[in-house]
């Protein structure tokens, strides 16, 4: 351990106690990478926060020892976004895991930010509510880094995403200081900086609580599946749902290659076609009622095959239990697999599609294409073998590439998964000089020292001009705890 | 000395941006779509409807249209930007100042409809953020900063928004409720019913108005649960003028958690309340003192985004 860093440590154990501070080597390197597992740094110091005020007190000894710090939920995050810095502080928020505040009246609930996504539907489940977001790490992932990283889900078609369900933030800026955004009530004044900070992946501050908004869960729900003879027929009959007025909560579609994968994985019992497309809907029993006539109308007339309606809650579940597997899936299929997160406008999905096969076939790896269809959010997966020299590079080429095709369609460069370290890089790809110096004023504001988990989210030339290293399993993936989306 | 304004009516982004640097120049204040600067930027002349694809529900405007005008182009397709403040502000007016009206209540906000902006700080920089897709979690979402920030922080000269299908039927339904006391077993019963209303609004005293929007069956089958579990009366939609009007009319805005409806119903003799938002428009003005913390984190982002103090709020 360095001198300064010895101090550092000193000084976090005098502050907040042994229990909290974590510096053995063997035990830092538990915090040295998230689910993005190619790329791993071991921090100087963890402080285990158990309060906003121990929160407070880590940020101010990064203030007055210069350094760093990054702060940390479960570490599922699949961009980087909580990668330690090297002489820096890790501030890991699990211990701060208490729902302090169940607020049915107000249809509100207030928790500490290490609670999980899972823990607060399960606490009000009881009464007939939910929690909406609902990435599919949820069992383990937090609701801190579900405000950094503005977390969507299946659902988020219908529903939105985190942002449009916290209604407060009690926030720890960089300098120590608290500051309060929002509250139970939706009216605010000023500039949205509850909306602004959320999704800021952990670069403008800390949340140390949160207050989220809580919806009744709806009293039908209906899951159809769909073959089509191709991508693009799905795709059509995903447009041709919306053109009907019809607002599904969740459309996902997954072609052959996906499809084949997760019926070997899990026995979904999927019809073998080149296209699944499943769809949920809900609300009151009529309107789910009506709106799956139409639905099934639509399908017919495109000719679908292998049309089913699930008929019960299990049903339903075995029809997800596939397509949440699909990762894996395609994991038990090929030694190696990089998931890449793009959006490109509905409308150009077909287009999209077509060239990441062309793409696939120029570089020779296989492309399996799992997507939520309704907002255009592609997840595809390049399959390569690390053991084959250049495959990894190719994969990687072949994975930005697709990138760009979306950018160039019009879309994003990440739909869920965050910039983090990992797409720092291809920021210049969306976003002009100006628009990265815009958004470098907004972060000076909140943190004009840099001490907010720097190095993510902008591209820096340090970063740059380093090649990212391969995906690998994250262990709660392994255990199969956790999914990538 | 600044009696007379210059008006300055841009026709693009590089417009503004021009007109911005030789305020600035110039060292003149100026005010965005209002008076108050030495300079009065319009968007009189920033109106279009630069995209409408109709099969992603999204659209891409400028600041200057009214929503009735957008809702004229995008009813061709039979969809809809679900935002109804009260009078007819255009796109950027309800931006800077968070407009919002009853449908709130299902859709949201400004905030949560917007998808990306372009902007023009003071110092004449062009800059976008977000994009037109509904999905997107790429760098900081200036949208939202733009959003409630009343131009002190540049000019909006281009927005991408969310839109939904328009509704095969609109009705209403009213419940009476004139006693404080009387509220909270009405919500809890409505709430209990689960019906997916397009909006909520307490005229108090008197109803509490529910919108159903819908197939004419689905639309139906609500009011009739409403009718039979609460009471409640059809009633011509013409009513929800009377909830713009309050709104507009209101001299203050009061924030509240839900849960404590039943205090404000008992501190208010008359005010327009969106219950779920939280949200009472009353008659007299509130004073809601933000938090020192607060009001220097705003100070420090108007430094970045305006050093000059080039816009006046």
């Amino acid at each position: 351990m360095k001198r300064g860093e010895r101090e550092l440590c000193e000084a976090a154990v005098a502050a907040l106690g042994r229990e909290a501070v974590i510096s053995e080597l063997e035990q830092l390197r538990t915090y040295e990478c998230d689910g993005l597992t190619g790329t791993r740094v071991v921090p100087a110091l963890v402080i285990l926060a158990n309060s906003t005020q121990h929160v407070q007190e880590a940020v101010r000894l990064c203030n007055t020892y210069d350094v760093p710090f990054v702060a940390r939920g479960a570490g599922t995050g699949l961009s980087g976004g909580a990668l330690p810095v090297a002489d820096g502080i890790v501030i890991s928020l699990q211990r701060m895991n208490r729902i302090l505040e169940i607020d049915l009246e107000s249809e509100r609930v207030v928790v500490e930010p290490g609670v999980t996504n899972l823990a607060v539907t399960q606490a009000v489940a009881g009464h007939g509510y939910y929690y909406a977001p609902d990435p599919s790490s949820q069992q383990v992932c937090t609701i801190g880094g579900n405000v950094a990283e503005n977390s969507g889900g299946a659902h988020c078609l219908k529903y939105g995403f985190t942002v449009n369900h916290v209604t407060a933030l009690d926030v720890v800026m960089p300098d120590g200081s608290l500051v309060q955004l929002g509250g139970k009530s939706l009216h605010t004044s000023g500039p949205d900086l509850l909306g602004t900070f959320i999704g800021s992946e952990g670069t403008l501050g800390i949340a140390t609580q949160v207050t989220l908004r809580i919806l009744r869960k709806p009293d039908s729900v209906c899951t159809l599946l769909a073959g089509f003879d191709s991508v693009d027929g799905a795709g059509e009959a995903v447009s041709d749902v919306i053109a009907a007025g019809v607002l599904a909560s969740a459309m996902e579609i997954m072609d052959r290659l996906t499809l084949e994968a997760a019926e070997a994985a899990v026995s979904a019992g999927y019809p073998a076609v080149e296209a699944l497309l499943l769809v949920e809907l809900d609300g009151t029993s009529d309107q789910v009622e009506e709106e799956t006539e139409r639905v099934l109308e639509i399908f017919k007339r495109l000719g679908a095959s292998e049309v089913r309606v699930a008929k019960s809650d299990a049903e339903r579940a075995l029809f997800w239990r596939g397509r949440k597997a699909a990762f894996a899936a395609l994991g038990r299929v090929s030694p190696n697999y990089y998931v890449q997160d793009g959006v490109v406008p509905r409308s150009k999905l077909p287009a999209v599609l077509r060239r990441i096969g062309e793409l696939s076939e120029e570089h020779g790896l296989p492309v399996g294409n799992v997507f939520h269809a309704g907002d255009g959010n592609l997840h595809p997966l390049v399959l390569y073998d690390a053991s084959i020299p250049g495959d990894l590079a190719k994969a990687e080429r072949l994975a930005e590439e697709i990138l760009v095709a979306c950018v160039e369609a019009g879309g994003a460069l990440t739909g869920e998964h965050g910039i983090g370290t990992d797409k720092a890089c291809s920021m210049p790809l969306m976003f002009s000089k100006d628009d990265l110096a815009v958004m470098a004023r907004l972060r000076r504001a909140f943190d004009p020292d840099g001490r907010a988990n720097p190095g993510k989210l902008f591209p820096t030339p340090r970063l740059c001009g380093e090649v990212p290293g391969p995906y690998r399993e994250h262990p709660l993936e392994k255990a199969g705890r956790a999914e990538r989306f | 000395m600044q009696n007379v304004s210059e008006r300055v009516e841009p026709r693009s982004a590089e417009d503004a941006s021009l007109a911005l640097r030789e305020a600035g120049n110039a060292g003149m204040s100026v005010s965005l779509d209002r008076p108050g600067g030495e300079v009065v930027l319009s968007t009189a002349r920033l109106n279009r409807v630069l995209e409408h694809e109709a099969t992603d529900l999204t659209c891409v405007v400028e600041p200057g249209i009214r929503l009735s005008e957008l809702d004229a182009v995008l009813a061709r397709h039979e969809q809809r930007l679900v935002l109804d403040p009260p009078g007819d502000p255009t796109v950027g007016e309800c931006i800077a100042q968070a407009m919002s009206g009853p449908r709130r209540h299902r859709f949201g906000a400004v905030r949560d409809l917007i998808l990306g902006v372009t902007v023009v700080l003071a110092d004449g920089t062009i800059a976008s953020s977000g994009g037109k897709v509904v999905k997107n979690v790429a760098g900081y979402d200036l949208a939202k900063l733009f959003c409630g920030a009343q131009g002190t922080l540049g000019l909006v000269v281009r927005a991408a928004f969310r839109l939904h299908p328009r509704p095969e039927t609109t009705s209403t339904f009213a419940v009476e409720l004139v006693r404080p006391r009387d509220a909270r077993p009405l919500l809890t019963g409505l709430s209990t019913l689960n019906l997916p209303l397009g909006a909520l609004d307490l005229l108090w005293p008197g109803r509490l108005i529910g919108l159903v929007e819908g197939s004419a069956r689905v639309a139906q089958a609500q009011l009739d649960a409403a009718a039979q579990a609460l009471g409640a009366r059809h009633v011509d939609n013409d009513i929800w003028e009377r909830s713009s009007e309050r709104q507009l009319q209101a001299a203050g805005v009061m924030a509240f958690a839900p849960s404590d409806l039943g205090e404000v119903l008992q501190s208010e003799p008359m005010a327009l309340i969106r219950p779920s938002l939280g949200v009472a428009y009353v008659e007299r003005p509130i004073d809601s003192p933000q938090s020192p913390g607060l009001i220097h984190l705003e100070e420090r982002i108007r430094e970045q985004f305006d050093p000059g103090r080039v816009l006046v709020g």
